[in-house]
């Protein structure tokens, strides 16, 4: 059953992702986007990891490709038409990408992982552990990270801020 | 390689890996070969959701609650990286029209 969730889930995530290349349009890439995201979060709820699997629906597919879908329809309906001025770009940055994948495979050829941790399964990766976590050991980053949300936010109001000059 | 025994059946940890490394090299098509500034700010959030998809079936594997909480501060990285990087398109959008990256060259020496 697990075996044939992951596969459903597996080819969605990559038929996505050839869609978020391949698309046109803007919009199509974000919602094959989108479903990439979904794809992703059922695996990471095979993968034990419940509270990752709600925080990817909800602020990933939710808010952070919301975001992605005000600024197109902000932006208004963008093609790309043509063909670039550098044609061999496509070519050469495809066979690089071959090379990369490859290297990739070979370094997952004969991994070797180290003894894993006792941990109890029911347990690992509830809201309850992520909880315990984040508030403890990692209390710091945690805290670090709201910085940087509120960094982005500034920054974000900054930049999109009405200018004296267009009045 | 070691098999993870989850729900009953045995799905490898390399499998999950193979997986966030094709959509990592898709993500990375996407930067290199797409000319809309959109669609490449859409292809890094691909790749950095192919890195939370390392780190989760990592934490999986070896059993340990680090590699989740470090997807979760991944997340919010880039949430914050979306926020910033699209407001800085929409400032450029409304200077002027930008829909091929190629045309924005002027901070070239």
């Amino acid at each position: 059953m697990a075996l044939a969730v992951f596969f459903v889930a597996a080819a969605l995530a990559v038929l996505g992702g050839i869609g978020v290349v391949a698309f046109h349009q803007p919009i199509r890439s974000v919602l094959s986007l989108v479903v990439v995201m979904l794809a992703l979060s059922v695996i990471f709820l095979l993968l034990s990891a419940q509270f990752v699997f709600a925080v990817q629906i909800i602020v990933y597919a939710g808010a952070v490709m919301v975001l992605f879908l005000f600024v197109i329809a902000l932006l208004g309906p963008a093609r790309e038409l043509g063909r670039g001025r550098l044609r061999f770009q496509t070519w050469l940055s495809a066979l690089f990408l071959l090379v990369l994948l490859g290297l990739m495979w070979s370094l997952l050829q004969g991994i070797q992982y180290r003894q894993p941790d006792k941990a109890d399964l029911s347990f690992f990766g509830t809201v309850q552990s992520v909880g315990a976590g984040l508030f403890t050991t990692y209390l710091y980053p945690f805290e670090l990270t709201s910085i940087l949300l509120l960094v982005a936010a500034i920054g974000a109001i900054y930049l999109s801020r009405k200018r004296i000059d267009d009045l | 390689m070691s098999a993870l025994n989850i729900g009953g059946s045995q799905l490898d940890t390399s499998w999950f890996l193979l997986l966030s490394a094709v959509l990592f090299v898709l993500g990375s098509i996407g930067v290199l070969v797409r000319r809309n500034p959109l669609v490449i700010l859409i292809s890094i959030e691909l790749m950095l959701n192919s890195a939370n998809l390392a780190l989760v079936a990592f934490s999986r594997q070896l059993l340990n609650m680090e590699g989740q909480l470090f997807a979760l501060m991944s997340m919010t990285v880039a949430a914050a990286e979306a926020v910033v990087g699209l407001a800085i398109l929409v400032d450029i959008f409304r200077v002027r029209d930008a829909e091929d990256i190629d045309d924005l060259s002027e901070l070239r020496g």
